[in-house]
């Protein structure tokens, strides 16, 4: 099982190959841009949490096909 | 079938501006079809004007963008326009679209319980790609138009007279024919990262509706 901080950095790893001109908008959380994403991953605070929790949503769906759902 | 939708657009902040902009593009949709639109921009995007114009015009359908959490969705500057257990039973014999964080969860629960014929909405928070150079020009940014135009099919399904479970499912392939299309295409840095949020997206829309 990966740790903590091996599961942050695979989703940083991620983050990393966004376009910088790239944002993201999280509802009332806030829009964010590449760097700003990282750096709450690599804080680990709310943002951040969601941030890994749906690059591990995406990563456990594929093992069920989320991909080819319709 | 004649519909009347009422629309509430705050924009204050990114995320409304661009949820806003791309609401337009359905109330024009709907004035096409000759539907009347009752639009709530910006400041009038309010508790006091919500309610008064669910009352007087009792629409059909009612399309929300705003923030939002579990139990509530918001208006300009986040005033509460409706809330779980305050004044959902505004929504009673109407079909409710929340273009909005999390409501899907209890406020779309509670508001079928309350009479509301059907609520669609996400369940979770609702998470979209921009491109920065749009910012000022929202309805213009291709990269966005890949979550809010499958978004927009809800409200379109809806005024083609579409039930709302069928409205629901024809965003989800609209969702998935975007995910289709990113895989299939030469891949790149955006699409890669956009396909997880739209799959995140397709998975937490719901349609609740009174038999389940």
């Amino acid at each position: 099982m990966a740790s903590e901080q091996e599961i942050k950095q695979l989703v940083i790893e991620r983050l990393k190959t966004l376009p910088e001109n790239i944002g993201l908008s999280i509802g009332s959380m806030g829009d964010f841009d590449k760097q700003e994403l990282i750096s709450h991953v690599e804080q680990g605070d709310d943002i951040g949490q969601k941030i890994v929790e749906v690059e591990l949503s995406f990563l456990r769906g594929l093992k069920e096909g989320i991909l080819y759902e319709s | 079938m004649s519909h009347s939708l009422l629309v509430t657009r705050p924009n204050f902040d990114l995320t409304t501006r661009y949820i806003s902009a791309w609401a337009k593009k359905v109330i024009d949709f709907a004035k096409e079809k000759g539907v009347k639109v009752f639009d709530l921009d910006r400041a009038r995007a309010n508790r006091k004007e919500f309610e008064s114009m669910v009352k007087r015009n009792n629409p059909a359908i009612i399309f929300l963008n705003g923030h939002g959490d579990y139990d509530v969705v918001d208006g300009q500057d986040n005033e509460t326009l409706v809330r779980a257990g305050e004044n959902e039973k505004m929504l009673c014999a109407k079909v409710v679209y929340a273009l909005s964080c999390r409501s899907g969860k209890i406020l779309g629960p509670s508001s079928i319980e309350r009479g509301a014929e059907a609520y669609i909405g996400y369940t979770e928070d609702f998470i979209f790609l921009y491109d920065d150079e749009k910012r000022t020009r929202p309805e213009q940014d291709k990269t966005v138009e890949m979550f809010l135009e499958p978004s927009n099919q809800v409200v379109v399904s809806l005024l083609k007279n579409h039930t709302p479970m069928e409205a629901c499912n024809n965003a989800k392939r609209a969702f998935s024919k975007r995910i289709g299309k990113l895989l299939t295409s030469n891949s790149t840095d955006l699409g890669g990262a956009a396909v997880k949020y739209l799959i995140w997206d397709r998975h937490n829309l719901v349609c609740c509706k009174k038999d389940g």
